[in-house]
């Protein structure tokens, strides 16, 4: 898939901006500040629904406007497609070829990209919240049935934690609690099944981008005392527990937005054992299986992002990277340095340039 | 431009569920300037409907009589109950022709969010009916949402100890569906294929 048009109205530094891409993608040039990852963060908007930095559309609008508006072409599977987003301050509105989609869900049936953030290290150094939120992001561009279990959880997990607020009974309590153990249990599953083929795929890339030899695993880490044989029941007892401490801090205590994993690298845990530029590697490989999955279930590629993330390796790592992907992807690389990319042969976007023509018109 | 009982009208017509500001501006322009007879009509037949219905002091469904023409139908079964959220989902039902048993509307799901418990829901009236002993099946006909859910857990595991048989609509509906937004036949093959919640 690929995008060949965009067109942009007061989204962040952008006021009014137009431009045309080719099916390789491009080279972006510019310096720190002109607006780089802004206009990545416009295009990659239409297969998330939201920003990849920021949840609040707000944030996007530019500064003393009332809304933004992006509208991009795509090609997908070789159909022409048009998609629309508009969000003023409060409602936001998407539309692919003028219908209104009903839920953000849709986007991920249509649009695959896969952006590869300079903060994308903090997968492997930082909290559990980015590997969660990685692999939510990755699995649901896997697995429709993923998306759909993830929306319905969040909505139980809020009126689970509601519930704790209010007087309940026994019965009613169970009533929300089986719900949540039946749906999270569901979304356990399928992230211990998209592991189970994330995991081989993982050594192989970083293989290919580091040349070592590593052997890296990745290992589910459950918020309650499980075995891996009867999660539901394993969960269920484990919420009978910690009633008292749920009803306590008002919120629920287990379950998978609070899971984890971990990577393993020769068996010591990446996150604590592993040098910067391993774990940058790592985080470089984890996009690419995330790539892989999406090309084997959907029979087309995704369209991939770099911003200014392969500036921190080394030369040869780089061009390890992007001779694997050049010619079968649109690629879009961020950079304020062009030495570096030149040798890859993308169409350069000049962004001040550009920024210039749409001004005089 | 609008201002006035225009403004009041156009502010009105925009509390209705899928009406946004354009279509109420239309709606209300349309009122004002046409058949203004057919405006007045509708006014009154919105105060005659609204003043005359009331939930059925048995079932809760909206109803110009109490009880409602379903409570009072003796020829509809007594042993079979189904719960619907609300007045709108037990007219689908009926129109299937399926189902010539009793209504029960619980008029709110579960919702912890909105402060909706067991008491909101009128589960203490459903409670006595069951408790009378002459149902021997409850269809819980809800949406498979997370409160539809919870509300179907709830209900069933109250009724599960009472040798009634607790069944619901098939998934036939999909996941997170509405059974306002679902086909008629849909519905019917839900309907027609209910199971057991509680085996
Ligand atoms: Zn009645």
């Amino acid at each position: 898939m690929l995008i060949s048009s965009l067109k942009i109205k007061n989204f962040r530094n952008y006021s009014d901006f137009k431009i045309k891409f080719n099916p390789e993608g491009a080279l972006i040039l510019g310096e720190n500040g002109i607006g780089k990852t802004n206009l990545l963060e416009s295009i990659s908007y239409f297969a998330f629904g939201k920003s990849f930095q920021t949840s609040r559309d707000l944030e996007l609008i530019n500064f003393s406007k009332a809304f933004f508006r992006i509208e991009a072409e795509f090609i997908i599977q070789n159909k022409s497609y048009s998609f629309e987003a508009a969000s003023d301050r409060s409602k936001k509105i998407i539309k692919i070829n003028n219908l209104n989609i009903a839920r953000i869900s849709e986007l991920y049936k249509h649009l695959k990209v896969v952006y590869f953030s300079p903060n994308d290290i903090e997968i492997i150094a930082g909290s559990p919240v980015f590997r969660r939120s990685f692999i939510d992001q990755a699995i649901s561009q896997y697995s429709f049935e993923y998306i759909e279990a993830l929306r319905i959880y969040k909505r139980i997990l809020k009126q689970r934690n509601a519930l704790f607020k209010a007087n309940y009974s026994t019965k009613e309590k169970r009533a929300w609690d089986e719900q949540f153990a039946q749906v999270g249990t569901n979304i356990i599953k399928l992230r211990l099944k998209y592991l189970a083929t994330f995991t081989p795929l993982l050594e192989k890339y970083y293989k290919k981008i580091s040349g070592a030899r590593e052997k890296l695993n990745a290992d589910y880490k459950y918020s309650f005392p499980n075995d891996d044989e009867d999660i539901y029941d394993n969960l269920m007892d484990h919420l009978l527990r910690i009633e008292e401490q749920e009803k306590h801090q008002e919120r629920s205590l287990a379950g998978p937005h609070l899971d984890d994993f971990d990577i393993f690298i020769d068996s010591h845990s990446a996150r604590n054992f592993s040098s910067q530029g391993q774990k940058r590697s790592i985080a470089i490989a984890m996009r690419l299986v995330q790539t892989e999955l999406i090309k084997e279930k959907d029979d087309d590629t995704p369209i991939l992002m770099f911003d200014d993330v392969l500036a921190d390796l080394d030369k040869m790592r780089t061009e390890r990277i992007i001779e694997m992907l050049k010619g079968k992807h649109q690629i879009f690389i961020a950079t304020p340095n062009v030495t570096n990319y030149r040798s890859f042969g993308l169409p350069e976007i000049d962004l001040k340039h550009e920024l210039g023509k749409t001004s005089e018109t | 431009m609008f201002n006035g009982f225009l403004e009041d009208l156009v502010n009105n017509l925009k509390k209705l569920p899928g009406i946004g500001s354009k279509t109420a501006q239309r709606l209300a322009i349309h009122l004002i300037s046409k058949e203004k007879a057919d405006a007045i009509n509708l006014a009154e037949s919105i105060k005659d409907a609204v003043q005359s219905y009331k939930h059925c002091s048995i079932c809760n469904m909206l109803s110009e009589t109490d009880p409602c023409l379903f409570c009072e139908d003796s020829t509809r079964m007594e042993n079979v109950i189904c719960v619907v959220e609300n007045t709108q989902d037990a007219y689908l039902i009926e129109n299937l022709h399926e189902f010539r048993g009793r209504y029960f509307v619980l008029n709110e799901l579960l919702s912890p969010l909105d402060g909706i418990g067991p008491e909101e829901i009128n589960f203490p009236k459903l409670e006595r009916i069951i408790n009378s002993g002459e149902i021997n099946e409850i269809i819980l006909a809800l949406n498979p949402s997370a409160e539809g859910e919870s509300t179907i857990n709830f209900l069933a595991s109250q009724f599960e100890v009472k040798n009634i048989k607790i069944t619901r609509l098939s998934t036939g509906l999909p996941f997170g569906g509405d059974i306002e937004y679902t086909s008629s036949l849909t519905l019917s093959n839900a309907f027609k294929r209910r199971y057991s919640v509680t085996e």
